[in-house]
């Protein structure tokens, strides 16, 4: 047994519509795994299954082992799932080191309410220095003061990032998070990623249209169309597969 | 046999009477969904609307003398074609604002519209003029109104053209676009524009026709016809807030179901609140059977809330202490007028729970009296009954009510934005007509003495009691947000979604906050209840609940600042205004309206400075690259 996020023939449907359709597939820590396919190939919908936003028709979803499959979105997150949306959701009213303090926060507030209502004063301190690493780390500093809804599409993009790395979360699902970005902003992303999978020895499974990124930071490739699992392989082998050309990287490179 | 055929018989007119009534309802549903669906916003109004119509009515026909047709023409028509425009123009603006702010403006129209009516005409109801025979027919085993049969047939062929019309012509079928496709939303061009004002029109022709219809069966009665939506929105709930033919059998449903239950009223004494709470068991039974179908709609598109301006450093520091301050000085200088700072006092601590909910959780609540109902029956209960010492008795009169927080908070789990704040003001018309004038509440043995403290009840002493308790509230409530549950709370108005996927369990978190507000919303009411030595239902209308919002949403912002002015709005400046008595008529319009206008100013926020910022870009432009350039850019 692995640790890490697996799926097991999972299946989501959408009324009539299969959204996912019998996908297994593995995202062991210490690697970036890579999630691709055409526009509603079903990749978010994957995510939403995976921490809890929808309930599969059926299948499995494991966390280091444990299936996790039937807990709510919070616990999946106090077992160390994270997660980032494609449309960016972030706390805008409030500033960039609050976004990014909550990360923490929110893990040790968790679901009983006395530790909603108050926090101990070594937390706090592990919430400050939570926040810190992870401002250093996405090279936010300078922003910290300012407030989340006010900052461009990349710097948001950046601060939900900080938010999950502060949360200390040993499995990310990512989606999309480089949309809205230009190329350089794209590869200090992939810089950022690649840093922290080394570093803290987390799994990202990472859903991502611009091919050059991932391409460059990831070690596995799983590719969907239409709900099912085309293709999986090391990205070279991707690049070489036929089925996966004529699905999507014909249309998308 | 013969019984069960008697019984039936004996259930016909109610029947028919229930049938009227719903297809009247239905009519009005389907014009509520059609214009929020299409238009993006949830209009409280609606039921105002009807009443407005209703003494437009009575005044052309009864007291002008206009032929009854031409009088029921001209009052639809003019609120249609009035009002459909400026429905649009307020309804843009009011989709860029979040939905508590929307609700809150809506629910100001309501108040206004039905303070301008009451204002005019009084607040006491008056017949309705009979425009329609009331001459009987016979159909098998029942006797039927003339007028009934009208008006059944009236509602219902309108209904089916609305359906016809929603189905086939091009505007029709634009709005279906919308309504199925919700991002569609709020798209510009004139187009749009038209298909809303246009949607505006249906909706408020059925709501002024709904209030000239019913009026005759339920007489001129400002309250009960603006609570006319509420029957819209029960019946709304059966058809998923979507689909329109289930709308209106919705409407047919909830008219049955509460002419029958009116049969077997007289004699169950407990049944008496069942007629009127119908259509939230109907939304709260929809709750439960298809949670998915009042689902979260999406925010997108909406300007961010204004940054709350921090007031100077000086101010923050020293505003509490010189307020706090003038308040103890208040007996030395107001004389006679204390007990009305005494209300204030007591009243920062409601609209203080208040602002705990709605402004840094971003939920709304619409059954704030109820809860302080629950505290000051329950003080009268553990006082003046048990015997309890006062202080214990008030603090138990709080936790009283936290229970019935935390029930209010299901729906905020399953429900946010209009659903919630429909569901919350739904409990407290339940709590209303099932449960204040049961023993465990105000009882029928008219009103509850409540004490005030052995030795503290002196006009001065009973001040500086409540004054310590408002400060303390105040104090408590600085402490809980400026801790974890204050930072939860506003990352919880921001993105419930964001909160939840780093760990937080916001289930928990709302039940929290509903409960803490219930506790102080509760001492409130028990405060207010030993102000005045004795108390009754009067005070705790669900009305209230709606005007408490109002009041509090014109008080501007600060999470102190503004339940300190609302109480002073609300409570001490109408004292000192000359002739009070014609102004607390005017009260509600003043606050209603103020409330809308604050929504205005918010929603053109963003349109302001983007005007601005087009200008200066243009002006820019010309500088750089000459009037040409700048013409050129205009036009890409
Ligand atoms: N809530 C929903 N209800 C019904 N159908 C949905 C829902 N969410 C997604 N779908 C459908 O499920 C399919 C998969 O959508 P999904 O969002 O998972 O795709 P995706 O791979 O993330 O696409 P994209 O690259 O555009 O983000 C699509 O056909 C979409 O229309
Ligand atoms: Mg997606």
């Amino acid at each position: 047994m692995t640790s890490g996020l697996a799926v097991e023939s999972l299946t989501v449907r959408y009324g009539g519509l299969v959204a996912v359709d019998d996908v297994s597939l593995e995202a062991p820590t210490g690697r970036i795994t890579g999630l691709i396919g055409p526009n509603g190939a079903g990749k978010t919908t994957l995510f939403n299954a995976s921490n809890g936003l929808v309930r599969p028709a059926s299948g499995r979803v494991r966390l280091d082992g444990r299936d996790i499959t039937r807990l709510p979105l919070a616990r999946r997150a106090q077992l160390g799932l994270g997660r980032s949306f494609q449309r960016i959701e972030l706390f805008n009213s409030l500033s960039v080191r609050q976004n990014v303090e909550l990360g923490r926060e929110g893990v040790l507030a968790g679901s009983m309410p006395w530790r909603q209502l108050f926090s101990r004063r070594s937390e706090q301190r592990t919430v400050a220095a939570a926040a810190d690493e992870a401002l250093v780390v996405c090279g936010l500093e300078t922003f910290a003061d300012r407030p989340a809804g006010a900052l461009s599409t990349g710097n948001r993009r950046l601060v939900e990032l900080a938010r999950i790395l502060a949360g200390g979360f040993h499995m990310l699902l990512l989606d999309e998070p480089s949309s809205g970005l230009d190329d350089r902003e794209s590869e200090r992303f992939g810089a950022i990623l690649t840093h922290v999978v080394r570093e803290r020895e987390i799994g990202i499974l990472l859903v991502e249209h611009h091919m050059e990124l991932v391409l460059s930071v990831c070690h596995y490739l799983y590719v969907l169309d239409f709900g099912k699992l085309l293709f999986e392989g090391t990205p070279q082998d991707a690049v070489r597969s036929e089925v996966v050309r004529a699905a999507y990287l014909g249309t998308a490179a | 046999m013969r019984t069960l055929r008697r019984r039936v018989r004996a259930l016909l007119p109610y029947l028919v009477l229930g049938l009227v009534s719903g297809s009247i309802y239905g009519l009005t549903a389907m014009g509520l969904v059609l214009t929020y669906k299409t238009t993006g916003v949830f209009n409280f109004a609606h039921g105002a609307v009807a009443t407005g119509a209703a003494y437009l009515f009575y005044e052309l026909d009864a007291k002008r003398g206009l032929p009854w047709p031409i009088a029921l023409a001209l009052a639809v028509a003019l609120i249609a074609l009035l009002g459909g425009p400026l429905m649009e123009a307020i309804g843009s603006r009011l989709r860029r604002v979040p939905v508590a702010t929307q609700v809150v403006a809506t629910i100001g129209l309501l108040l206004a519209i039905q303070g301008i009516v009451v204002a005019i005409f009084g607040a006491v109801a008056m017949p309705f003029p009979a425009f329609l025979s009331s001459r009987t027919v016979r159909l098998p085993g029942v006797f039927v109104g003339i007028d009934q049969i009208v008006v059944f047939g009236v509602a219902a062929v309108l209904a089916v053209g609305l359906f016809v019309f929603f189905r086939s012509s091009r505007t029709g079928l634009s709005m279906q676009a919308v309504v199925d496709n919700p991002d569609l939303v709020g798209l510009r061009g004139t187009s749009a524009v038209r298909v809303r004002t246009v949607a505006w029109m249906v909706g408020l022709a059925t709501a002024a026709l709904s209030g000239v219809l019913l009026g005759p069966s339920v007489g001129l009665n400002a309250p009960f016809l603006t609570l006319l939506v509420v029957q819209a929105f029960g019946a709304a709930a059966v058809g998923g807030f979507a689909s329109l033919p289930l709308v209106y059998v919705g409407g047919l449903l909830l008219g049955v179901a509460a002419a029958i239950a009116q049969k077997y009223v007289p004699g169950h004494q407990f049944l008496e609140g069942v007629p009127s709470s119908l259509p939230f068991a109907f939304l709260l039974a929809m709750m439960l059977i298809a949670p998915g179908r009042l689902a979260r709609r999406t925010t997108g598109g909406r300007v961010p809330p204004p940054p709350a301006r921090p007031l100077p450093p000086v101010v923050r520091r020293f505003g509490p202490v010189v307020v706090v301050g003038l308040a103890a000085a208040v007996p030395a200088v107001v004389g006679t007028k204390l007990p009305i700072y005494a209300g204030g006092a007591a009243y920062v601590v409601l609209f203080a729970s208040l602002a705990l909910l709605v402004r840094t959780s971003g939920q709304a609540s619409l059954c704030h009296a109820g809860f302080a109902a629950v505290g000051a029956s329950s003080f009268s209960h553990f006082t003046h009954g048990a015997g309890l010492p006062w202080a214990l008795g008030l603090i138990l009169a709080g936790l009283v009510a936290v229970p019935v927080g935390a029930l209010v908070a299901i729906p905020a789990i399953r429900l946010s934005g209009i659903y919630l704040a429909l569901g919350t003001f739904g409990f407290g018309v339940l709590l209303q007509q099932l449960v204040y004038r049961t023993h465990f509440m105000f009882g029928r043995s008219g009103p509850l003495p409540v004490p005030r403290p052995a030795g503290l009840d002196g006009d001065v002493a009973f001040y500086y009691v409540i004054l310590t308790i408002a400060v303390l509230t105040c104090l408590v409530i600085a402490v809980l947000t400026r801790q974890r549950l204050g930072r939860l709370l506003h990352a919880l108005a921001d993105s419930p979604l964001a909160l939840g996927a780093q760990g937080v369990d916001v289930n928990v978190t709302r039940v929290l906050v509903f409960c803490i507000s219930a506790f102080f919303a509760a001492i409130a009411g028990a405060l207010l209840a030993a102000l005045s030595g004795s108390v009754d239902v009067a005070p705790f209308d669900p009305f209230q609940s709606l005007l408490y919002l109002v009041v509090l949403a014109v008080a501007g912002s600060g999470q102190l600042r503004a339940p300190v002015v609302a109480a002073a709005l609300l409570a001490v400046v109408p004292a000192y205004i000359a002739g009070s008595d014609t102004l607390a008529t005017y009260e509600p319009v003043v606050f209603g309206l103020s409330a809308v206008a604050i929504a205005l100013a918010e929603g053109s926020r963003g349109e302001l400075s983007a005007l601005v910022r087009r200008g200066a870009e243009r002006g820019r432009a010309r500088i750089a690259r000459g009037p040409a350039a700048a013409r050129l850019e205009r036009a890409t």
